[in-house]
């Protein structure tokens, strides 16, 4: 009763002290949501900040040709040694490496899923691929210490299985479940007419799917194995644990390596805060950190529809 | 003719090796489930999961890295949480699409892609130092936190977008402002999906061991943490304490793979959850 | 008038198992070298029986076709028969000009290159003639290698009436191929599915009974799966026999 009385007054302060209750009611969430979304930008902004502050300083130590281009890491050493080139080399190794295992594969499981699977297995198909992208690092990488290097060591009669091979190898099957799942989205995304029109012409099924599906989906896979090479990069447990972590720079992939991010995972724990040896070790961290947003910048050129001819 | 044999022979073989490629994946998935599961179950038993470690981690159990991870999924959800639903919400009713929002996406983007171990660095940086935390359940969880920031905005949004039209026009039409159909109406309709999010999430974070190295997972702590300045102990990173730094390998080999067990069912088990949470939700949709 | 080219038996087809069929008992012939059109209120079952004569329909999961359907004779859902082969020789055209996102020139090889084709030489004069008998030679011939989707809606249509020929078909099957269209570049291409007869058996569906009358020599008229009547397109369109051909030609229903 009171509301409806309320409602037949259309003039004088009740209600315009309403509206104006009513416009708090609307600015004050208005403004804490966007404070609060803004911490998104706040902490990005924070991280590049604190990562370059902690990392510049080696730069009194050492110069950057000698970081860059310096065969050796001994960082504890007196006079220590900077070098990151070994360090560079294997991050590199190990994510070409994975790289070409994983996007091949990963790309032929989104086929898989997307043109061949019969519909009743596809969410299983899915689903175990979600559960491998599940599973810790820390879990693979103890399966490379404690499963794989003893087996490579003996079969392959090496010195230690703990090695490039090993790590690049579990690397791919961490990096496979994005790959695939990313790449199977773009696939599905093939219109039907695509398809079609290869049947039409007398395509088989595969021809179908690897000359025309595979092109039309080009892009979303390119930015699929991108992403995919972006985790590689950054990965560090199973790096740590089975590929070897001698910084020498490697030739082979039964040398063992030490990538960036295993460097900065093993030495951390041990170093004192504000010594050189820690500002190097956050200057690797400013290296990966500068790799992944470059990597970042490139997926959103593919997607924002640079780069086609 | 025998061009169309030819293709029809490819066709079919290139089937076969797709087949084959799915196959191995899945063998692969279930072997290894499979091995851990046979060499960690002897391990099990109630005093494994209700022990604290003994004797320089050679006996006893593991309930204070288990402690340790609810710990550290609770602090870190506690941040991420709230914060990854309010700036879903924020892109999905307040932001109009100008430079902010373009800003703030791509800083979403780009955290999404930091490198776990590089926010360790940032979370040693910035929460154990700067704001002086130390090494404690507080960094550590604020930085998985951080982790898993740009996976909850994702999932909330995708959460919010899901709610129909004509819940927030019937809400407008009866008069209510912004924030009241927000508050009551689209954020309740959207919960459940924004659960399902955090629950796979959760799956992700508990099985991170990078970003908690060196900002408060410790590798050993007689107890359980008591505050959250205090270190504590978890499973992923005692997985490789437990795998590198023993003198006895052999004697700590049954430990292993039970906390790697244990640690699997944890991970495993809550992203089914998810997993099974979101198919029943495709469903109603 | 010429021999059949594609012959259909007592067609039946269903969707599902469930599903009533989108086909009864449908028998026709399709005469060599001339333009069958199939008209008919939309959901009455052209575009599918269209679709059984290169087996497009086997894609739909639980679909059932009973009846037979010939090409020269040859039964074209009997074990032995290579689908692919079948759908080269007999081509189809969709409603909605499909391109792939290719160049001009990529578009028009991709069939003669499944084939074998490897000879560039080879391929450029079957992509010449190909975009020539598809009247567009003369708009593409300078940018072959831009992109199919920069070309307009019409000339994408002729590009995949090009893409079709260039395999050398025997039968050209057009679902619809104007509906997408605007007026002038459906004129062109009417014009062109009467210039193809010449060397193949084209067989159109439309709903646009015009169409059907400027183009075709026969014409087929169906009604919910049915073929309802069937003949020459000056007969159908000037006497028909049915009932409900009338019905439909003089506009009361449909």
């Amino acid at each position: 009763m009171e509301r409806a009385g309320e409602i037949v007054i259309t003039t004088g302060g009740p209600r315009g002290a309403r509206r104006g209750a009513r416009k708090w009611g609307e600015i004050v969430p208005k403004g804490v949501v966007t404070s609060v979304a803004l911490s998104g930008i706040w902490l990005m902004a924070f991280i590049i900040f604190f990562l370059i502050k902690e990392g510049a300083p080696i730069l009194k130590e050492t110069s950057l040709t000698e970081i860059a281009l310096g065969q050796l890491w001994y960082p504890v050493s007196n006079p220590p040694s900077y070098g990151m080139l070994p360090l560079i080399a294997g991050s590199a190794a190990v994510t070409l490496l994975s790289s070409i295992m994983a996007i091949p594969f990963g790309v032929v499981l989104a086929l898989f899923i997307s043109d061949v699977c019969p519909e009743r297995a596809r969410e299983f198909c899915k689903v175990s691929l979600e559960i491998l992208g599940f599973l810790p690092s820390v879990v693979l990488g103890f399966i490379g210490m404690a499963v794989i290097a003893p087996h490579m060591q003996m079969k392959l009669e090496l010195l230690s299985g703990l090695n490039m091979l090993n790590a690049s190898f579990l690397l791919g099957i961490l990096i496979l479940p994005t790959i695939a799942t990313l790449s199977e989205d773009s696939l599905y995304a093939v219109p039907q007419a695509m398809r079609d029109a290869s049947y039409a012409l007398g395509g088989t099924r595969c021809e179908t799917m690897f000359k025309v599906v595979l092109k039309c989906a080009s892009r979303g896979i390119a930015q699929a194995a991108i992403l995919g090479v972006m985790r590689s990069v950054g990965e560090t447990m199973v790096v740590l644990m089975a590929a070897g972590g001698a910084a020498i720079i490697p030739l082979a992939m039964s040398d063992p390596v030490r990538p960036l991010t295993s460097t900065i995972a093993a030495e951390m724990g041990e170093t004192p805060v504000g010594s050189p040896h820690y500002h190097a070790l956050f200057f690797m961290g400013c290296l990966l950190l500068f790799i992944t947003i470059a990597l970042n910048i490139l997926v959103l050129r593919i997607e924002s529809g640079g780069g086609e001819k | 003719m025998s061009i169309y044999l030819l293709r029809r022979a490819a066709d079919r073989a290139s089937t076969a090796a797709l087949y084959g490629c799915m196959a191995l994946s899945a063998a692969v998935l279930g072997l290894i489930l499979a091995f851990l599961a046979y060499r960690g179950v002897g391990a099990i038993s109630w005093e494994f999961i209700s022990d604290h470690p003994r004797a320089g981690m050679t006996e006893g159990g593991i309930v204070t890295p288990i402690a340790g991870t609810v710990q550290l999924i609770l602090v870190s959800m506690a941040f991420a949480f709230p914060v990854g639903v309010t700036t879903a919400v924020y892109f999905n009713e307040y932001s109009r699409g100008g430079a902010l929002t373009k800003a703030l996406r791509l800083a979403v983007r780009s955290l999404a892609s930091v490198p776990s171990v590089v926010l360790g660095l940032f979370g040693l940086a910035f929460f154990c130092v700067f704001l002086r935390f130390g090494a404690s359940l507080l960094s550590a969880g604020l930085t998985l936190g951080c982790l898993a920031l740009p996976t909850l905005i994702t999932a909330s949004e995708t959460a919010l977008q899901n709610v129909p039209r004509e819940f927030r026009d019937a809400s407008y039409a009866l008069g209510g402002t912004r924030w009241q159909t927000i508050y009551k109406v689209v954020l309740p309709s959207a919960f459940p999906g924004i659960i399902t999010g955090g629950i796979l999430c959760v799956g992700r974070v508990a099985g991170e061991t990078a970003p908690i190295m060196f900002t408060g997972a410790v590798f050993f702590a007689p107890g359980f943490a008591r505050s959250i300045f205090d270190s504590v102990m978890a499973l992923p990173y005692h997985i490789y304490v437990l795998a590198t730094a023993g003198t006895r390998i052999d004697k700590t080999e049954p430990l292993q793979y039970g906390t790697i067990l244990v640690l699997l069912a944890l991970v495993l088990g809550i992203s089914m959850v998810g997993i099974v949470a979101r198919a029943r939700l495709r469903k109603r949709l | 008038m010429e021999e059949a080219k594609m012959v259909t038996k007592s067609l039946f087809m269903s969707y599902s198992r469930n599903a009533p069929p989108a086909l009864k008992d449908v028998t026709m012939d399709i005469r060599a070298n001339s333009v069958t059109a199939f008209i008919g209120p939309s959901g009455c079952g052209k575009s599918t029986f269209l679709r059984c004569l290169n087996r497009m329909n086997d894609f739909v999961r639980d679909a059932r076709i009973t009846g037979r359907v010939l090409l020269d004779g040859m039964d074209i859902y009997s074990p032995e028969v290579d689908v692919t082969n079948l759908r080269r020789r007999v081509g189809m055209v969709f409603q909605r000009p499909n391109p792939f996102p290719f160049s001009i020139r990529e578009n028009v090889a991709y069939g003669p290159k499944l084939l074998g084709a490897r000879d560039e030489s080879v391929i450029d004069e079957i992509v010449e003639n190909s975009l020539r008998s598809a009247g567009l030679w003369e708009e593409a011939r300078d940018r072959l290698n831009d992109m199919a989707t920069s070309l307009s809606g019409g000339q994408q249509q002729r590009l995949c009436i090009a893409r079709a020929i260039a395999v050398e078909p025997e039968v050209l099957l057009m679902d619809e191929p104007t509906s997408a269209l605007d007026p002038i570049a459906t004129a062109r291409v009417e014009e062109l599915v009467r210039e193809l007869k010449r060397d193949y058996t084209v067989a159109i569906v439309t709903h646009n009974m015009q169409q059907a009358a400027r183009v075709s020599d026969t014409t087929a008229f169906f009604l919910m799966g049915e073929l309802v009547e069937y003949g020459p397109t000056d007969v159908i369109f000037t006497t028909p026999t049915d009932q409900r051909t009338e019905d439909y030609i003089t506009g009361r229903f449909g």
